[in-house]
C-alpha cells in the first residue's frame, strides 16, 4: 500500500447552497453543493420519488462523455441511499466541481482536464455524501468508496489503494467499490482484465479501507473518542463520522 | 443536557436502552428518525439524538438544509400570485408553492378579504403537509376563528436566517433553552420593534424607524453566522447600539 496523505474535509463551505462540502484526498480536491428537495422540471419529475441529479464538472473545460459516465454511476448509487420516496415530484441536485487532480510527473500534460477515470470516484463519492449530510437530506445510510488498482510487478501482482496516475497507467485493472455504513456493498465497477480471485482480494482490501471498524462493530464508539485525533481515522466511515461530529457540535453549540 | 451529546449518522443503530418507554403514551418520533416496522428506529440525518422521557418522544436535533413543511409550523411566506380562490405562497426558493385560501383570514368573506399583491409577506400556519401534495396554509385559527397574530405583514423587512436559529427563536423559553437573547437585549436598549419568526428560516422585523429594522436584522444575522454565545450577543448588541447613536 502506498502512503497517502490523510483525507481532509470541510462542511458547509458555500453560503448559498443548502449543503456543501469540500474534500481532498490522494491529490484530488472536490467541492460539492447540494440543493434540495426543490421543484423538479417537468421532464425530470417522477410521481413517486425524487429525482437525483448529479453534475460532475471537470477542473478545466467542459464535461464530456466520461463525466456523463461518472455521473450515471454516482446517480444510481446515491439514489439507493437517499430516501427518494420521501420527496415525490422533487429534485435533489448535486453539483461536484473538481478543483485539483494529481499530476502525472512522467507525462507532460498540457490540459488539466486530460482524462477523468475511476481513480477520482472515491473523492467524488465522499464529497457528495458529505454535502448530502450537510444539507440534511434524509438518507438510509452513509456510504464510502475506495479505488483499488491491480498493478503487475515482475512475476507477481500487487494491489494499490488510491493509485497514482503512474500506477494507473501500469495497472491491469482498476476497481471502484462503495460500501454503506452497514457494511453492505453499494457499488462495484471494474475496468481491465482480472480474475475472480483478484476481484475477491480487491473486495477485501476495499472493505478494509471503507469499513474496517464495522467488522469489529462493538468498539466503534470507544474508538471515536480516543483514536482519531492522533492516529488519524481508522477507515473512511470513521473519517466521515469525525467530520460530522465537529459540524454537529458547531451547529448545536447552544445546547 | 445531562448526558453527553450523542451523535447519530444516517443508518446508525440506536441503542435500545436509549429509546424511552412509557406505560400509557405512545412513543413519538420527531424529525430525523424513521421507523422501519416492526421495531427498528433509524436516524436519517446527521445530528444529535435527543430523548424526552417525559413526553415519551425522541428526535434528532440538527441545523441546516432546506425547510420541509410540517403541520402546525408557523411560517413566513411571500405571495407569488393570486388564483381564483387562493393565493400561491412561496415558503423557500425553488420549491413548489403553498396554497393559502382567500377565506383563511380572520373575518374573511367572499366580499371582504385581504387583497394581497404579489410580493406581500404573510405570517401563516401550515395546515397540510403531505409529501404527495403541495402544502396548505391558514392565517386564522380554525377552532377559534381568530387570527392569533397571523396574517399579512405590512411594512418592515424579512431576513433569512438558518433553520436552527429560527427554531431556537420559536422556543417558548428561547433565553434558557435556545440561548438567544439578542432580541430581548435590543428591546432592553430601548429600541421599539416587533418580530415574527417563521420556521422556514425567515424573520420579519417591523418598526417605525428603518434604522432599527436594519439593526435588528443585522444583529440576528451576525448571531446566526457567528454562532454567538449569550455573552457575545451582549457585546454585539452594545456595539450595534453604540453605532446607532
Amino acid at each position: 500500500m502506498t502512503v497517502t496523505a490523510a483525507p481532509q474535509a470541510a462542511l458547509s463551505v458555500l453560503p448559498r447552497a443548502d449543503g456543501s462540502a469540500k474534500y481532498s484526498h490522494a491529490g484530488y480536491t472536490v467541492t460539492a453543493s447540494v440543493n434540495g428537495p426543490i421543484e423538479a422540471q417537468r421532464r425530470d419529475e417522477h410521481a413517486y420519488e425524487a429525482h437525483v441529479d448529479v453534475i460532475v464538472r471537470p477542473a478545466a473545460g467542459v464535461g464530456g462523455t466520461r463525466e456523463r459516465h461518472l455521473e450515471s454511476i454516482l446517480q444510481s448509487s446515491l439514489t439507493q441511499i437517499i430516501l427518494v420516496k420521501n420527496f415525490p415530484r422533487s429534485l435533489i441536485q448535486i453539483v461536484l466541481q473538481i478543483e485539483a487532480t494529481p499530476e502525472n510527473d512522467y507525462v507532460n500534460t498540457k490540459l488539466v482536464q486530460a482524462s477523468l477515470n475511476f481513480s477520482i470516484m472515491p473523492a467524488l463519492f465522499q464529497t457528495a455524501i458529505l454535502a448530502l449530510l450537510s444539507a440534511a437530506v434524509p438518507m438510509r445510510a452513509t456510504a464510502t468508496a475506495s479505488v483499488v488498482a491491480v498493478v503487475p510487478e515482475t512475476k507477481s501482482k500487487k494491489l494499490v489503494v488510491d493509485p497514482s496516475p503512474r500506477e494507473l497507467e501500469a495497472a491491469q485493472s482498476v476497481h471502484v467499490l462503495a460500501f454503506t455504513s452497514q457494511g453492505e456493498l453499494l457499488l462495484a465497477e471494474s475496468e481491465g482484465d482480472f480474475t475472480v480471485e483478484e476481484w475477491d482480494e480487491v473486495y477485501e482490501t476495499a472493505e478494509d479501507v471503507c469499513c474496517k471498524s464495522e467488522t469489529s462493530k462493538s468498539d466503534v464508539d470507544m474508538m471515536l473518542d480516543d483514536d482519531d485525533d492522533d492516529a488519524g481515522p481508522a477507515d473512511m466511515h470513521q473519517f466521515i463520522r469525525s467530520t460530522l461530529e465537529d459540524k454537529v457540535a458547531a451547529d448545536l453549540h447552544w445546547k | 443536557m445531562a448526558t453527553a451529546p450523542l451523535l447519530v449518522l444516517p443508518g446508525d443503530t440506536i441503542d435500545p436502552s436509549l429509546i424511552p418507554t412509557h406505560r400509557k403514551q405512545p412513543l413519538r418520533l420527531g424529525p430525523g428518525l424513521r421507523h422501519i416496522p416492526p421495531s427498528e428506529i433509524v436516524p436519517t440525518v446527521a445530528g444529535q439524538l435527543v430523548v424526552d422521557p417525559k413526553k415519551n418522544s425522541m428526535w434528532v436535533e440538527y441545523n441546516g438544509g432546506r425547510y420541509i413543511p410540517s403541520t402546525h409550523d408557523l411560517v413566513i411566506g411571500q405571495v407569488h400570485r393570486s388564483a381564483a380562490d387562493l393565493y400561491y405562497v412561496n415558503l423557500s426558493p425553488y420549491t413548489a408553492n403553498a396554497a393559502l385560501p382567500h377565506l383563511a383570514f380572520e373575518g374573511a368573506t367572499k366580499k371582504t378579504r385581504p387583497q394581497l399583491l404579489p410580493g406581500a409577506l404573510i405570517y401563516a400556519r401550515v395546515t397540510l403537509a403531505n409529501r404527495h401534495m403541495d402544502p396548505e396554509l391558514e392565517c386564522v385559527s380554525s377552532t377559534t376563528g381568530k387570527a392569533e397574530g397571523l396574517g399579512p405583514l405590512t411594512g418592515g423587512m424579512a431576513f433569512d436566517v438558518s433553520l436552527g436559529l429560527a427554531r431556537r427563536l420559536l422556543m417558548a423559553r428561547n433565553r434558557e433553552e435556545g440561548r438567544v437573547e439578542v432580541l430581548e437585549l435590543l428591546g432592553a436598549e430601548g429600541l421599539a420593534f416587533e418580530t415574527a419568526v417563521g420556521r422556514n428560516g425567515r424573520v420579519w422585523v417591523g418598526s417605525e424607524s428603518t434604522k432599527t429594522i436594519v439593526l435588528v436584522g443585522r444583529a440576528l444575522k451576525e448571531t446566526d453566522e457567528g454562532d454567538l454565545t449569550v455573552e457575545q450577543q451582549r457585546k454585539l448588541v452594545k456595539r450595534l447600539v453604540k453605532q446607532l447613536r
